[in-house]
């Protein structure tokens, strides 16, 4: 299947360093992406790479359809009145659906003639949301969409992306540095660790093809010559090693498979590895 | 119409919460023969999870024939589940239940402890049953 | 996005909008005023040269300085505060609230937002600059008809013609690019007040090199008999004919005056003129007025574009075209 956005060999320098660098990646329709990655990884860089607001040094964006773009902090205009928001919309934007906006923004009981500057930070949200789905886009691009949301306005945010991922073909690319909040709601993950792509893939894919295994510390090095290992601990006499890659036959070994955050964290603790599909292919 | 809840700290893959509660009320009789399903948007509004989640465990409700897909209509329950015996007498059996549960919480124990109670003697009972 | 434009900048455009219509009712009821009170006083011939017409042509001067000094700062201080509030938050303030992420992420692509933009704002500022001209010119001749200072008076030469228009379109780009290079408004607007008031005194200095001087050599006077002619400088002539910094000692005796008074001075010209000296003055008739108009509107103009262009490049070069 075609990837909806793709970038290939991404570069983007801001005055001498690199914010990005060598980014290749492919995200393939209806998905629901998640961008992780600490602070300063460079995942608002690659968003404004995606929408147009930077101009890549090296490398291109492709981005098949509409593209919509919520950015960090959701910026809207506070002396604009909710209505005069939408109005906005309908004037910087061809195919603006105004009824689906008006009516979403309606069943939230947000009041059309309140200063968008007055309403809550979920309010808020959910405008900035709304101004972005109204445009009936391809792809969804999220910048941070649920930092400085209490846990009532995270769960209604998530629920109105998801709802809209359900209703049409979407696709949204959206990051976070909470990886909990993206559990059950993303397919798809992308992790970028000092401006370069780590992990890309199908979640269920990634978490089934690693491992965590745990057994005696003398035997570690043997298991970790025969595998692929992301990330290895210790605690006493028992080594614990997360690996890409089949489980260990002796039975002095356990293995389960990881959960998500576990697999990221493993992966961001040890920037030398990588998980990527193979340059031909996408994954999924 | 079954509404559906998670539970995040629970561990169990969340598209199987969702199957499991499916069957839960095909045998307590929440849900019979004919009833839609909720949609999948209808079930993210709600849940906040992933479309494709819900989308796998109506999949897996169908490879066990217990749901249809109908195309353009939504997901319907084919067949309830548990051992054919009749509604009236799952409310019988519940009553049993509950005074039995009243008298276990009289005697002091907690829900953990009724709980375990309750796995080991079911466990023994089809043990035996299936011996 | 015209609308987007009144929009956003709907505060700026009424106060500006309001501002002129007050200044238009009071230039207007000052003309008035003044006009009844010529109507009533008036003696026969007057205005003209008589002598009786002298009352008249003071008291006509005082209702003219009461409405002036009210508005004589407005020159400079005008294209001041269209650059800090038309020019500084067009750029600086979606920069400072990041909603420069929101208006450029739409499909109006951000060249067209910026186009618009400019094309409206700038457009409104030129037509606010010669309304003030208009205003302005019809309201001075009431007072000043035949002893005009239009053009020796740069104060007033920046009020009338297309002056006015061309100082607010400066002040407009200056704040428009130092809202892009600071992204904030508040140094942005610091930065064209310091930019405008620097420009003027610039402009002041070159304006005398917008034409080459005439030079006219006097003989019996060191002033030239029009007002509003703009000096460029004076040297005396020598009887041979050269021109020279001061005269020669030897020619003439010179005494310092005392207080206010002009008495050893004036003997001192006299001399000299008797010993065939004359004063040569570089100067530039009034003539002039609309050359110099035009040349220090086309070189605000030019830098106004200028302003534009890096200000667009600096906003297209981050957000592609």
């Amino acid at each position: 299947m075609t990837p909806v956005l793709e970038t290939t060999g991404l570069g983007v320098r801001h005055r001498r360093a690199w914010a990005l660098r060598d980014c290749s990646l492919a995200l393939p329709r209806g998905r629901v992406a998640a961008l992780v990655g600490p602070n300063g990884a460079g995942k608002t860089t690659l968003m404004h790479a995606v929408v147009g607001l930077l101009r890549p040094a090296t490398g291109s964006v492709t981005a098949r359809g509409r593209v919509a773009f919520m950015a960090q902090d959701k910026p809207l205009y506070d002396g604009f009145t909710v209505a005069e928001m939408l109005a906005f919309g309908r004037r910087t934007n061809p195919g603006w659906d105004g009824e689906a906006a008006a009516s979403r923004l309606a069943a939230l009981g947000i009041p059309p003639g309140r200063k968008v500057g007055r309403l809550s930070g979920g309010q808020q949200a959910q405008v900035a949301l709304t101004l972005a789905l109204a445009r009936r886009p391809g792809l969804l691009v999220l910048d941070e969409p649920l930092a400085n949301l209490d846990p009532l306005a995270r769960h209604d945010v998530m629920r109105a992306i998801m709802a809209e991922v359900a209703e049409r073909e979407l696709t949204v690319l959206l990051s976070s540095h909470v990886v909990s909040d993206l559990v059950d709601t993303c397919d798809w993950l992308v992790v970028l660790n000092g401006g370069r792509v780590q992990v890309s893939g199908d979640i269920e894919d990634l978490l089934a093809g690693h491992l965590v295994l745990n057994g005696p510390v003398e035997l570690a090095d043997g298991v970790a010559a025969g595998t692929r290992v992301v990330a290895a601990g210790r605690a006493g006499r028992r080594a614990t090693l997360l690996v890409r890659g089949g489980p260990v036959a002796d039975p002095r070994w356990t293995s389960r498979h990881p959960g998500l955050e576990e697999l990221v964290m493993a992966y961001l603790r040890s920037p030398e590895s990588a998980a990527l599909p193979r340059p031909a292919g996408v994954g999924g | 119409m079954i509404e559906f809840h998670l539970d995040r700290a629970s561990g169990v893959a969340t598209y199987l919460q969702l199957v499991h509660q499916v069957k839960q009320a095909l045998r307590l009789g929440g849900l019979r023969p004919g009833d839609q399903l909720p949609t999948a948007r209808e079930v993210v509004a709600s849940l906040a999870i992933n479309p494709n989640t819900v989308l796998k465990a109506y999949r897996e409700l169908e490879r066990e024939g217990l749901v249809e897909g109908r195309p353009g209509q939504g997901t319907f329950v084919r067949r309830a589940i548990g051992g054919g015996a009749p509604l009236a007498e799952h409310h019988r059996l519940r009553r049993g239940l509950e005074q039995w549960v009243g008298q276990a919480r009289e005697a002091g124990l907690d829900q953990e402890d009724v709980r375990a109670l309750f796995a080991a003697v079911t466990a023994d009972a089809f043990t035996e049953g299936v011996a | 996005m015209i609308w987007l434009t009144w929009r956003q900048h709907r505060p700026q455009i009424l106060l500006t909008a309001a501002f002129l219509a007050a200044l238009g009712l009071l230039l207007l009821g000052s003309a008035v005023e003044a006009r009844l009170y010529l109507a009533e006083h008036a003696p026969p011939g007057c205005p003209g040269a008589a002598t009786a017409c002298g009352d008249l042509a003071v008291g006509l001067a005082e209702r003219y300085d009461a409405v002036y000094s009210v508005f004589g700062w407005m020159p400079l201080v005008l294209p001041a505060l269209i650059g800090a509030f038309w020019g500084a938050p067009l750029l600086g303030r979606e920069y400072e609230r990041g909603t420069h992420r929101l208006a450029w992420t739409q499909s109006v692509p951000p060249w067209r937002w910026l186009a618009v933009k400019l094309a409206v704002l700038g457009g409104a500022v030129v037509a606010g600059g010669l309304v003030l001209s208009l205003m302005v010119s019809l309201w001075r001749p009431v007072f000043r008809d035949g002893i005009d200072s239009a053009f020796g008076n740069i104060g007033v030469f920046n009020m009338v013609g297309v002056a006015p228009a061309a100082w607010w379109l400066y002040a407009f780009a200056l704040g428009t690019l130092a809202g892009a290079v600071f992204r904030r408004t508040l140094p942005a607007m610091a930065l064209v007040v310091a930019g405008v008031a620097a420009t003027m005194f610039a402009l002041f200095a070159l304006s005398d090199h917008y034409a080459e001087p005439v030079r006219a050599e006097l003989t019996g006077a060191v002033v030239l008999d029009d007002p509003d002619a703009r000096l460029v400088r004076a040297a005396w002539v020598e009887p041979s004919g050269a021109e020279v910094a001061g005269p020669a000692a030897a020619a003439c005796p010179r005494r310092v005056d005392t207080g206010r008074s002009g008495r050893n001075t004036d003997a001192w010209h006299a001399c000299l003129f008797a010993e065939g000296y004359r004063f040569a003055v570089y100067y530039h008739p009034p003539a002039r007025f609309w050359r110099f108009q035009w040349t220090e509107a086309a070189i605000l103009l030019t830098a106004s574009v200028a302003f534009g262009g890096l200000a667009a490049r600096r906003v297209l070069r981050r957000a592609g075209g």
